[in-house]
């Protein structure tokens, strides 16, 4: 059975649910799941991972975003099987263990980059791999790769501004070494 | 405020900070907000609790003939399946609520009324036992002729949505009730000021127009959602509700039980908007808990929350009478506003929106006659803006109409008409704190206004710039009560009833109460409403808690203020008059070295803690006639302009700029401040361009965020500014949660005008709109060259 979970397998519970043994956040766990449920409703309920939101539930607004293998997905359009052997970063995993707040974190603090903040998670995750896959992005290909991240209280001036401001001070960083 | 004030000019803020300032935070729970910590009710479980979902109407108007639960209840982990014939049928409850007149069922009795209202509700131990049992319940529909549209619904035949008159509840001081019984206007709303018969006959020209706007929604990204717990003889309910208040009243009533014994809680929302308002899944939620004694939630799907709430449907009819120097001297308006099938606020709504058509001019003649009209669609209430939304749609869209068949410059135009200081309004208030002149002078300035606007054409694309200028209300009368408690290290707990929902609430209050108190911003905490101990607030909205609870706040720490004084003159054997507090310290005037901290004076009180009470309390109304009298306790002043490119090919509308200047009197909290006027702009650009519930026979074709489009990235313009306005002098705080969210249309659909030719009257202003409009003007020109050249006089081009 270990050995089945640690080749990251899905096995079957006593009461007919799914074992699914994946990374979550840096550590190894095992969600548990029927066949039909979402990563997004999953990581809610049993992991009370909160951060993670349902806004639409049809992958268009962006607020239950999770880093899947480091890449930013809907996590309602996930079901939680096929999430086996892989690895989910959400926003309770972007500060540090000792409670640190990441550089993209404390940028969006700075501006003020939210108003009811339900959006908030999901613009952090996607900013994240922007952050790391276009370092030298400009602010239109900042608005154009933050576009599937919906904010209907329009913080978008102020996300802009957090997360310009972050890679600059990434590249003022980078320099510095 | 008086005349004395006069002509005051007011400075212009600097809310450019970028970042927030050391000792005055953006949000004072920034850290919770970018760690996914925020306790939103969604988040909320409690033991035993059971999940509802709801079976609702496919039917615009019918009669349920049938319905059969029997299946449904006997599936595994299914405890309470619930219809309005079990609710009617109970003598401790009562079947039906709303703000104005109680004419919603908690569940449909008999008859539905619109796609998506509530038929039959269950409660299970999850969701997947709920959603099994729902998919089993079975119910039989007649279908009954149904009502959509305005002439639909005001037909002499017309079929009644409401055969039976609702029954109207107590309800807000400022309502007036003129229902028309027989008929599907669920309320009207009427203004007489001056003669306007006399105003048209003296009148050089007069135009009239129709503008229209369609129904939307707020689309909050967390949708509505209850925790109802109503195992005990009280009822407690968490919910995501702007008025606890309201909602605590309603269950009251429901359940016939005296108010104390209600307890609601509200914690932060995941935006509001005006749709978290009126009660709407509290009465289900609780009614299910009363039913099955166990907790139990509701969380609405987003198909759901699109035919939850709406904003009104709109039609306006503007006849305006000018004399020959432009000067604007009559205007009738006639407003028609599609409260759907029940009216929520709709009776209240038709006021703010009718009275602000009479927009911010001031006009001797006017005539207003406001109408909320039932029908089988889904029901609308307040929705940012308020009804002004779509008044500021049709006055500052005919203005600039009126301004091009005089051939007169839109700025000019209205420049002769704004309101200054010692006229009336529509509501014959005198104004006596007007910024509306400097306020479109601003805009004007930043977007770069020329007369004549010569479009820019680059390519296949061509850029103009628009301007409008509004004028809103606040409610009136209205009431805040705080209470403030300062700790023995001398912290400070407030306690408001307002509700944090990203607009900086409890910030806001906390910037006021340390600046009151003279103390550090970090040892203030401004508690969420939880009506069992939080004082009465009387509702989260309307653009009015930073001005009316900032005030009440105020005055609570004012009483804060005096006892520590007290004790301190004690302490120190000064005279309270030689005191002040000055940085969590009571000093003697001019000499600091004399001074006692806080946390010393609360512990010599003896008391445990200091006690304070605050309220703001305003006074104002309408006569029921001529609806003269005082409307707002102040009045809100925005203006706009937005400069566009039009895709010619396309008709693709894109705002590349937009200004927005709102007057704010005072700004409290100068980064939230330029959050609401950019996040007023991303909900107006939405609702020009693109937001329409679109219904084919009163079912919603729209319902999702893959079909409903709200402004994302990529549709804000590159360039945005916000001017805030602020006068020292009087120093009076002004709303500006909605202020500048009305001028974003009409500038954007006056841009458009300019760069094309094409007038839309009809929002939103879509590509196929303009395209159909541009290949309209290009018809007409080449019809009129054929003419031309028929006659042998025109040259060819």
């Amino acid at each position: 059975m270990t050995d089945r979970r640690a080749q990251g397998e899905v096995t079957a519970t006593e009461d007919g649910r799914l074992a699914i043994p994946a990374m979550l956040n840096g550590r190894q766990t095992t969600l548990v799941a029927r066949p039909w449920h979402t990563l997004l409703e999953t990581l809610r309920d049993q992991e009370g991972l909160y951060g993670v939101r349902e806004g639409c539930g049809v992958g268009m607004c962006g607020a239950c975003t999770v880093m899947l293998d480091g890449e930013p997905v809907s996590s309602c359009l996930v079901l939680a099987p096929q999430v086996a052997g892989r690895e989910i970063r959400t926003v309770e995993g972007l500060a540090a263990p000792d409670g640190t707040l990441s550089d993209l974190q404390q940028a969006f603090i700075d501006h003020t980059a939210f108003q009811c903040s339900y959006c908030t998670s999901g613009f952090l995750i996607t900013a994240e791999r922007l952050a790391e896959e276009h370092p030298d992005a400009s602010r239109e290909e900042i608005r154009h790769y933050l576009a599937g991240n919906l904010c209907r209280c329009g913080s978008y001036v102020k996300i802009l501004d957090a997360v310009a401001d972050l890679l600059e001070r990434r590249r003022a960083g980078r320099t510095a070494d | 405020m008086s005349g004395v004030v006069k002509g005051l000019p007011g400075t212009w803020a600097d809310t450019h900070r970028g970042t927030a300032q050391p000792g005055q935070p953006g949000m004072m729970d920034a850290r919770d907000r970018v760690t996914g910590k925020v306790d939103y009710v969604i988040n909320m479980t409690l033991p035993g609790m059971l999940h509802a979902m709801v079976l609702r109407s496919t039917a615009p108007a019918a009669r349920i003939v049938r319905i059969d639960t029997e299946k449904a209840r006997q599936v595994p982990g299914v405890v309470t399946v619930l219809t309005g014939r079990d609710i009617v049928s109970r003598t401790d409850v009562r079947s039906h609520f709303g703000p104005v007149f109680r004419d919603q069922p908690v569940l449909a009795v008999d008859r539905v009324r619109f796609v998506g209202e509530a038929v039959v509700a269950v409660a299970a131990v999850d969701r997947d036992a709920a959603r099994a049992a729902l998919d089993l319940v079975e119910v039989e529909y007649e279908e009954l002729p149904p009502v959509f549209t305005f002439d639909e619904a005001l037909a002499e035949d017309a079929a009644l949505v409401h055969p039976e008159p609702p029954r109207a509840g107590a309800t807000f001081a400022d309502i007036i009730v003129h229902s028309q019984a027989g008929s599907n206007v669920c309320n009207s709303f009427t203004l007489r000021k001056g003669n306007i018969d006399e105003g048209f006959a003296q009148a050089d020209h007069v135009f009239e127009d129709t503008f229209t706007c369609p129904a939307v929604q707020h689309v909050p990204l967390e949708t509505h959602c209850t925790v109802a717990d109503a195992r005990t003889s009280d009822i407690v309910v968490h919910t995501t509700s702007q008025i606890p208040f309201m909602v605590r009243s309603q269950l009251a009533e429901v359940f016939n039980l005296p108010a104390s014994r209600v307890r609601v809680v509200v914690h932060t929302l995941g935006g509001g908007y005006g749709g978290k308002c009126y009660p709407n899944t509290e009465p289900l939620t609780a009614m299910l808990s009363f039913v099955s004694g166990r907790p139990v939630k509701l969380h609405l799907t987003r198909e759901e929350e699109f035919t939850a709430i709406t904003r009104h449907a709109m039609r306006i009819t503007l006849k305006t009478g000018l004399r020959a120097d432009g000067k604007v001297i009559a205007r009738k308006s006639t407003c028609h506003f599609n409260t759907g099938a029940y009216a929520d606020i709709g009776p209240r709504l038709i006021k703010m929106g009718g009275i602000g058509t009479g927009g911010p001019m001031s006009i001797p003649h006017v005539w207003i006659d406001s109408y909320a009209v039932y029908t089988n669609l889904p029901p609308a209430g307040a929705y940012r803006g308020y009804g002004v939304s779509q008044a500021a749609w049709a006055y500052e869209t005919q203005i600039e109409m009126i301004a091009q068949r005089l051939g007169r410059d839109p700025y000019e135009l209205r420049k002769k008409n704004l309101l200054v200081n010692g006229e009336t309004n529509a509501t014959g208030e005198i104004m006596d704190d007007s910024h509306w002149h400097e306020l479109l002078d601003e805009v004007a300035g930043k977007i770069g206004w020329t007369w004549p606007q010569v479009p820019q054409r680059i390519g296949n694309k061509v850029r103009a710039k628009g301007l409008s200028c509004i004028i809103k209300g606040t409610v009136t009368p209205s009431a805040s009560t705080s209470m403030v408690k300062m700790n023995e290290d001398g912290s400070l707990n407030v306690m408001t009833s307002s509700v944090e929902m990203g607009q900086g609430l409890q910030t806001a209050m906390a910037i006021l109460a340390a600046e009151r108190l003279s103390m550090p911003v970090g040892k203030v905490l401004v508690s969420t409403p939880d009506t069992a101990f939080t004082p009465y607030d009387q509702q989260t909205s309307s653009s009015r808690s930073t001005h009316s609870m900032g005030m009440a706040v105020t005055r609570a720490c004012g009483g804060i203020a005096d006892q520590l004084l007290a004790q301190a003159s004690e302490a120190l054997e000064i005279a309270v008059a030689d005191l002040e507090l000055r940085d969590g310290k009571v000093q003697a005037k001019g000499a600091p070295d004399k001074s006692v901290g806080y946390a010393a004076l609360v512990q010599r009180q003896k008391g445990g803690n200091l006690l304070a009470t605050g309220e703001y309390i305003t006074g104002g109304g309408l006569d029921p006639v001529t609806g003269q009298g005082k409307a707002a306790v102040h009045w809100h002043q925005a203006a706009g302009a937005a400069e566009v490119e039009v895709d010619l090919e396309t008709g693709k509308v894109d705002v590349i700029a937009y200004e927005a200047a709102v007057y704010a009197g005072r700004v409290v909290n100068p980064v939230q401040a330029e959050l609401q006027a950019e996040g007023n702009l991303a909900f107006g650009l939405g609702h020009a361009l693109f937001e329409e519930m679109v219904y084919d026979n009163g079912q919603l074709q729209n319902g999702n965020l893959g079909d409903y489009m709200i402004c994302s990235f990529e549709d804000m313009p590159e360039r945005v500014g916000v001017s805030t306005l602020e006068e020292p002098v009087l120093n009076e705080i002004h709303g500006i949660g909605e202020t500048g969210l009305p001028p974003v249309m009409p500038a954007i659909g006056n841009a458009v005008f300019h760069a094309t030719g094409v007038r839309i009257t009809d929002a939103p202003i879509t590509a196929e709109k303009v395209l159909r409009g541009l290949r309209q003007l290009e018809t007409a020109r080449l019809a009129a060259a054929a003419v031309m050249a028929a006659a042998g006089t025109g040259t060819a081009r």
